[in-house]
């Protein structure tokens, strides 16, 4: 409807208008109506008076037919303009006289059948019928018509006046209500007014005036006290803001001090860093230097044992020994050095591959015995039936147990080394545990304070760096001990070592058997020694001669090559410095050779590199000064391998093992010809 | 429309035609039709006048008509008024001769006095001129003379003369709606023909 979408200023009129021009309307209308019915009947009325009269009058002249007279009566009309016919009826119907206005022939029409007396209202004109008595006597009846000009006069004046009076009180209404719709429109539109003001300027302090006390004088209080409650968030918000602003480039400024501090800290770090690992680089490479010369001295004292043993000058090997035992003591210092210097520098690295336990601990074993068997004591070995395979670095697992079994032979005197090993089951991981027992002296509780240390005394020369080799696979050790009553080891480890960050791949050196078929020139296997330093090789020929080795020795890597494709050794041992051609050198060149990359190849150096020495294809990786007893059981292993497709005549290395078994039989062999 | 046309034109046809029918008789039967017309007037006449109530002995003595001298009407005035009445008024006709009906001549209420009598009209009205009797005449000068109401033949047509002054003096009251049809004649003018 467009009558929706006026202003309301309009509206208000309008329904002003509307209403009020209605009710005139009607009521000028029924009142109109009711005088002009009563007029109407007034004029009815009126004319049947006349017809009374005129017919009273006619009597006479009917009576007596005086016809003129008649017309003369009916004339009389003339004076009433609204009558326009008159007509007298002889009794028997006919016409006697008739009077028509204007002297118009017929303006009406005439009825036919006459009425005896009444009024009626016929095509637009009133028609009334009167009877002519004289003494009771019927003598005509008297016919007027009327075409109620008086009436319609009447009418059309009202209509007129009407109009003009409904125009006229509908123009003072238009004024009236134009002038009292602003009681109403005014507020709103003020209010209207304030409210567009507010939204465009965002001016919260505008306030409406009330006017009125009325809906709208309420309506513009809710209004304001909205615009107060709004205003006072705005300020709110506004000061919040600005407090956050404040707070936000306090937190920038104080992030960029942190920045700046955080720089500073890890300059700081950086040159700590830098500081400690030239450190730790001293310290490995002092370390290297240091093996050099006690390699010498080692060596020599050994040979030099043996060789005054063999001559029968007793009281010298006492001290020959003493100096090999210095020797060896301050080689044990050099590498916990050593090893202390890589696990700050980060260095010390996990080497994880598949190995067999029970062949570790034979190895171990065989190489203990004769430093259990100098204090009279025995060795016991018992594995249990579920210990198998384990992965983890072989090399520190060797470590560790190393170190427990020697101290354990160390610290007792014609007792029994006992070593335990078992795979359980401890907070949902499969676990290898390893425990070495001795019935020594013990170690007493200040001690066990100081047991895992750094540095700690050589007494307890495990000291952290196998915890920090343990726990680098995750592992741990304690100790149970009382004074005099022996002391229980106890390493445990997972029996799958993981450790992403350096694990490597290895090559399965222990398994990897060369192919081919063996070629004996004579009855010895001949070794080739690669080493610059003459001493080097001058110990390894001499020892490696007296295990009915035959020894070939190259000075450099290129007469090493000449020579390991002219002799075809069992196996080949191999320094890594070496001016000119080094060993990785050397190693390579010897594994990409179909010919030759059978052959074994054992590291011998001072680089502690085995990871990339093995990754190279060496089979074994010595550090120097070089284990003897180990090397020994290396070369040995390697020439069961290589004899070991013909040679069937091997004993079984038998173990104590626990379990439900009993006394089991493990997969290494050693081979008849061993020492012990 | 054209229908009441006609039936307008048809209306007017029977009425013009009638009224020159109704008045064409008297020429040719002069004496009967014109006499009818007069019969029926003096019977219309008791109609618009009234007698002093001491006239009549009692409330419905009739309205006697008498006629003086030789009878123009013949039995058509009997038939007009037989069976007629003015509220408890009959109507007796009697037929008078001057001279010998004069106590007769003074009970009737209507007296009509023939052309036969014209010599005694004067004689006559000095003798009724007083009495309550409407006398009514058809001779020359009759209302000048004293007479009340006198006939007159008008282009064919019947009229009649009222001498108002005699009808006082007889103590009649002659209604208007009468006397706008009649010719009315002063007294006067009888008093100057008398010695004329």
């Amino acid at each position: 409807m467009i009558l929706q979408n006026l202003s309301i200023k309009r509206k208000l009129t309008l329904i002003t208008m509307l209403t009020s021009s209605i009710a005139l309307i009607l009521s000028s209308v029924s009142f109109l109506i009711y005088d002009l019915v009563s007029f109407r009947n007034l004029l009815s009325q009126d004319l049947m008076t006349q017809a009374e009269i005129i017919g009273y009058n006619s009597a006479g002249a009917m009576e007596f037919k005086d016809e003129p007279a008649a017309t003369a009566t009916l004339s009389a009309l003339t004076a009433k303009e609204d009558i326009v016919t008159a007509v007298l009826y002889k009794p028997d119907g006919k016409i006697f006289a008739h009077y028509f206005r204007g002297n118009a022939a017929f303006s009406g029409f005439l009825p036919i059948h006459l009425q005896k007396k009444g009024s009626r209202f016929e095509g637009g004109y009133l028609e009334v019928f009167q009877e002519v008595t004289l003494n009771g006597e019927h003598v005509g009846t008297l016919f007027l018509q009327s075409d109620m000009r008086q009436w319609s006069l009447r009418a059309k004046r009202y209509a007129n006046i009407l109009i003009i009076f409904v125009l006229v009180s509908g123009l003072f209404a238009l004024f009236v209500s134009s002038k009292l719709q602003g009681l109403i429109s005014k507020p709103i539109l003020h209010l209207e007014d304030t409210m567009r003001m507010v939204s465009s300027n965002k001016n919260y302090a505008v306030r409406a005036v009330k006017t009125y006390s009325d809906e709208i004088g309420r309506l513009i209080d809710g209004f304001n006290t909205m615009l107060s409650e709004i205003q006072q968030r705005d300020t709110a918000l506004q000061s919040t803001n600005g407090e956050l602003k404040t707070r936000t480039q306090e937190l920038e400024e104080e992030v960029f001090q942190r920045k700046q501090a955080q720089e500073e800290l890890l300059k700081a770090k950086h040159t700590a860093e830098e500081a400690n690992r030239a450190k730790s680089t001293f310290l490995a490479n002092m370390s290297h230097e240091l093996r050099t010369p006690l390699n010498a001295i080692i060596g020599y004292s050994e040979m030099l044992e043996e060789e005054t043993r063999d001559t029968g000058k007793i009281e010298n090997v006492q001290d020959l020994r003493k100096i090999q035992g210095a020797g060896k003591h301050l080689l044990s210092l050099i590498n916990d050095v050593l090893d202390l210097s890589k696990i700050e520098a980060g260095k010390m690295a996990l080497h994880l591959e598949n190995f067999d336990v029970s062949q570790v601990i034979e190895e171990m074993v065989t190489t203990l015995k004769p430093a259990a068997a100098k204090n009279g004591n025995s060795i016991q070995v018992h594995l249990a039936d579920s210990v198998n395979t384990m992965r983890a670095d072989v090399t520190k697992v060797r470590q560790i147990l190393f170190n427990l079994l020697s101290n354990a032979c160390k610290f007792t005197d014609h007792g029994t080394v006992s070593v335990n090993v078992d795979q359980i089951k401890f907070e949902n991981r499969e676990w290898i545990q390893f425990q070495v027992r001795d019935t020594g002296i013990g170690i007493s509780a200040k001690q066990k304070e100081n047991l895992f240390q750094e540095f700690a005394q050589a007494d307890a020369s495990i000291a952290r760096k196998y915890g920090g080799t343990g726990q680098l696979m995750k592992g741990q050790i304690w100790v149970e001990s009382e004074p005099g009553q022996g002391a229980t080891f106890t390493v445990r480890l997972p029996a799958q070592v993981v450790f992403e960050a350096t694990e490597n791949v290895q090559s399965e050196s222990a398994g990897k058997i060369p192919a081919g078929p063996s070629e004996t020139k004579t009855g010895r296997e001949t070794i080739l020694v690669i080493d610059d330093d003459p001493s080097v090789r001058d110990l390894m020929s001499r020892f490696l001669s007296k295990l009915d080795f035959h020894v070939v020795a190259a000075a450099n890597g290129e007469e090493g090559l000449r020579l390991a494709r002219q002799v075809d050794p069992l196996l080949i041992t191999l320094d890594v410095v070496m001016p000119e051609c080094d060993g990785w050198t050397v190693l390579n060149k010897l594994k990409s050779d179909s010919k030759l990359a059978g052959i074994p190849v054992i590291m011998v150096t001072v680089v502690d590199n085995e990871a990339m020495g093995l990754d190279m294809g060496a089979a074994n990786y010595l550090i120097k000064p070089v284990d003897r007893d180990r090397l020994a059981v290396l070369v040995e292993k390697h020439r069961v391998a290589r004899t070991s497709i013909t040679d069937t005549d091997l004993v079984p290395l038998s173990y104590v093992a626990e379990g439900p078994a009993g006394r089991k039989t493990v997969g290494a062999r050693v081979p008849k010809t061993r020492r012990n | 429309m054209l229908r009441r046309l006609g039936i307008l034109i048809v209306a007017l046809s029977v009425s013009l035609s009638g009224t020159p029918e109704a008045f064409a008789q008297a020429p040719d039967s002069r004496d009967s039709s014109e006499y009818l017309i007069k019969a029926g007037f003096i019977y219309n006449f008791a109609k618009f006048v009234e007698w002093p109530s001491a006239a009549f002995a009692q409330p419905d003595s009739p309205i006697v008509i008498g006629i003086l001298g030789t009878d123009p009407f013949g039995p058509l005035i009997d038939q007009i008024v037989e069976n007629k009445k003015i509220g408890a008024r009959s109507f007796v006709v009697k037929r008078l001769k001057w001279g010998t009906d004069f106590k007769e001549l003074r009970d009737c209420k209507i007296l009509f006095v023939g052309a036969s009598e014209k010599a005694h009209v004067d004689e006559l009205v000095q003798i009724v001129k007083t009495l309550p009797i409407l006398t009514v005449g058809e001779t020359p000068g009759f209302a000048e003379r004293g007479g009340v109401i006198r006939f007159v033949l008008e282009d064919n047509r019947v009229r009649f003369e009222v001498n108002v002054e005699a009808a006082h003096q007889a103590d009649l009251t002659i209604s208007s709606r009468l006397l706008t049809l009649a010719r009315i004649i002063q007294q006067a003018a009888a008093e100057t023909r008398k010695p004329g």
